[in-house]
């Protein structure tokens, strides 16, 4: 180990933070190998000053692009330092880490260095002398650079854990006007192939409580394997005693950039709902845009990361995963941005409530997640309880149920608790009052942060107004 | 009356069966914590594995295994009065049923969640929050000199035993140590078994630190540094999520 070592490891390091996925949860191993298992829940290692958990190496195998994407730190125009790992180093550097308890696993990206085919080659030599030469048996979640051949897909799969292709921007036109060099069929068409082999390996599974959830949500569950034996690849050997090949155990995700574009909160809820659907994604994540670089097709370099969207795009994204909401119900065409002071399940409930009050003791599981301040935990300690004995108000609290929020939305045992008229514009008033701010210094919804989109008025289909047309010729595209 | 007893969870378990068979438990006390009182008398109670498997038998087969291994747990935390608090519960569980165990907000249920959930949690943030060092052990009888991974925790706890087998697994070729320095214990593993024993700071000395690992360290602080992202400094989450006490074995969080 030498100098050069510390100097990659910073330049790629560096490279790879704004990359969101953190997570090194989904695949439950024990150490089949000669070093290393794998928790399903995933174990979080560090924290850094910013408040995101380290837990996989995260790091680029290469910085040096050929692509020209205006919101990257990596684009082939920007001045910064190219440096490349060899694949034996990276490995080496992973296992020595590993060996520390530093990280639970690698998270292996890079940037396009000559081709997609020959970035992916790399990676999966890295990857190979990982799981072969040194038996690692931890996590691995690799990246797949867009335009990856379906060959070499499939290997990087047959080794990795978790697999994500990055969707990069929730539309076409934006696509189109930050990163020309990506085209939509490079990222779908892995997606697809990833989502396929997985039916055929019998790894599908449905993200978060969405398969057990009420029958609205029928459509998320995985399509059986048989109508997916077109995707070309081998069967995994099921027969009892031999290994069981496993593509991707843990599922694929995919993230996006919130605020470097136009498009409104309903047109990317809509986009990851359908994402979710489409793919059976595990996760699709945000990520506030940083901005790195000046470009005319940019916004202001002096904007402050929008926070405040992307932690509500988070939480409208929990209430689509494990709490049976559709993209539909959060937000509407009327009202196409998610509220910056109540969150949107509360928002929700202040559209709809006919629905309320719910009474805790009769409600089922579905309609009780759908109080504010009822989360999973408390609803089903809720439901756990009731079969035992009657739930009382002053039991709530203990359960750990948001009586901040939550007693403006139910009864028990007949009796309401909120302190006046179950009437929105009170209740509305009472809870802004009481809502803690949340960090970041954006200050108001997308409108100020969108750039006037200066191609010609045909590319831009989707503008500050339809944002939702954009959407839909994206996934046309999926149907062919 | 109150007991007496050696403070392992055999003798916990025999005063559970002496509370039943002899005489109603006041107070349960491990040495040390017991205060005399003029108005109580106490007794001290002699561990017997033969009551405290009659005991664990009854927990199981007329509660819940479940109970069994959550009591195992509350009991290994350092809630004070814990051993009150579970005959209580256990006695509220014998009444009950299996199905005591879903009253969650009851007042002698709630408490026992509660601290079986704290133990859950430290033992959980631990796995990943242990770092450990590549040191060399001195050469014993029969013995070469060897390298061993050791770790430094001190957990509010007693969280070492329901780490050891994630670990075990984990390194299964590689002997480790993990001392709990603030109990003066540690675990001992290798080849997939561990077992625990005592360990001071006088033996943890007689490890001999490896010129390789202060290279990995700063290589390992570097990278944290590096993941920061400035724009979104926020250090009040971090310390939620990775609370102070816990900073002074993280290399990553030593001032440089």
């Amino acid at each position: 180990m030498d100098s050069s070592t510390m100097d990659k490891l910073t330049v790629l390091g560096e490279g790879a933070k704004y990359d969101v996925s953190c997570s090194s949860s989904g695949a439950d191993r024990s150490n089949i190998g000669r070093i290393g298992n794998a928790a399903c829940a995933g174990v979080c290692h560090s924290w850094s000053a910013d408040g995101r958990c380290i837990s996989l190496l995260k790091i680029l195998l290469s910085n040096d692009c050929v692509y020209d994407c205006k919101y990257c730190v990596n684009r082939r125009t920007a001045n910064v330092s190219r440096r490349t790992f060899e694949p034996r180093e990276l490995a080496g550097l992973t296992i020595e880490f590993y060996r520390r308890n530093y990280i639970e696993g690698l998270f292996l990206s890079s940037a396009v260095l000559v081709s997609p085919d020959h970035t992916a080659e790399r990676m999966y030599e890295c990857l190979w002398i990982l799981r072969e030469e040194y038996g690692f048996a931890g996590y691995i979640h690799a990246k797949v650079i867009p335009s990856t051949s379906p060959e070499i897909l499939h290997r990087i799969g047959l080794v990795s854990d978790r697999l994500s292709v990055n969707i990069e921007l929730p539309s076409e036109d934006s696509l189109a006007l930050l990163a020309p060099q990506k085209k939509t069929q490079g990222i779908f068409g892995p997606m697809r192939q990833i989502t396929e082999t997985q039916a055929e390996h019998r790894t599908l599974s449905a993200p978060g409580l969405m398969g057990k959830l009420g029958a609205g949500m029928d459509t998320f569950r995985p399509p059986a394997p048989a109508s997916f034996t077109a995707a070309g690849n081998v069967p995994a050997v099921t027969r009892r005693g031999r290994y069981k090949e496993r593509f991707a155990p843990a599922g694929q995700t995919t993230q996006m950039i919130v605020g470097a574009t136009h498009e409104n909160d309903l047109h990317i809820i809509r986009t990851s709902e359908a994402l979710y659907r489409r793919f059976s994604m595990k996760r699709v994540y945000f990520s506030a845009y940083i901005p790195v670089a000046s470009a005319p097709e940019l916004p202001d370099m002096t904007m402050p990361p929008p926070l405040k969207r992307e932690h509500r795009l988070y939480q409208a994204d929990w209430l689509l995963r494990f709490y049976g909401f559709r993209a539909d119900e959060i937000l509407s065409e009327d009202a196409p941005n998610l509220d910056y002071e109540l969150d949107p399940k509360v928002v929700w409930a202040l559209r709809h409530l006919e629905f309320f009050p719910i009474e805790i003791n009769k409600a089922p599981l579905e309609e009780l997640l759908r109080i504010p301040g009822v989360g999973n935990t408390s609803a089903t300690r809720i439901m756990r309880q009731r079969r035992e004995a009657a739930v009382r108000y002053d039991d709530l609290k203990k359960m750990g149920v948001v009586l901040k929020r939550a007693k403006y939305f139910l009864t028990c045992s007949g009796r309401y608790y909120g302190d006046g008229e179950l009437e929105p514009y009170y209740i509305h008033e009472k809870l802004t009052r009481e809502a803690r701010p949340l960090p970041g210094g954006d200050t108001k919804a997308i409108a100020p942060y969108a750039p006037a989109p200066l191609l010609d008025g045909a590319k831009i289909r989707g503008s500050l107004a339809g944002g939702g047309t954009g959407q839909i010729s994206m996934f046309e595209a999926l149907q062919v | 009356m109150i007991y007496l007893y050696d403070g392992t969870f055999d003798g916990f378990l025999t005063c559970v069966y002496e509370h039943y068979y002899s005489e109603k438990a006041d107070g349960i006390c491990p040495p040390g914590a017991y205060q005399p009182d003029m108005l109580a008398a106490s007794r001290r109670v002699h561990t017997d594995e033969g009551k405290a498997g009659k005991v664990e038998t009854a927990i199981i087969g007329k509660i819940s295994p479940y109970a069994f291994a959550r009591i195992y747990r509350v009991y290994r935390t350092s809630t004070d009065g814990k051993e009150m608090m579970l005959l209580n519960y256990l006695r509220f569980c014998f009444k009950r049923g299996p199905g005591a165990a879903f009253l969650h907000s009851h007042p002698l249920v709630h408490p026992v969640a509660r601290a079986e959930q704290k133990i859950g949690n430290e033992v959980h943030r631990l796995c990943g929050l242990i770092r450990f060092s590549s040191v060399s052990a001195p050469a014993g009888e029969g013995a070469a000199q060897t390298e061993i991974l050791y770790a430094r925790v001190s957990p509010d706890h007693e969280a070492l035993e329901f780490l050891a087998p994630h670990f075990a697994d984990r390194f299964k070729n590689e002997p480790f140590i993990i001392h709990d320095t603030k109990r003066g214990r540690a675990v001992f593993a290798w080849q997939r078994r561990w077992h625990l024993s005592d360990f001071t700071e006088q033996d943890a000395a007689t490890l001999a630190s490896t010129a390789r690992e202060e290279a990995y360290r700063s290589l390992w602080r570097n990278y944290f540094d590096t993941m920061a992202i400035k724009e979104r400094t926020n250090p009040r989450c971090q310390r939620n999520l990775m609370p102070a006490r816990y900073w002074e074995n993280l290399p990553e969080m030593q001032l440089r």
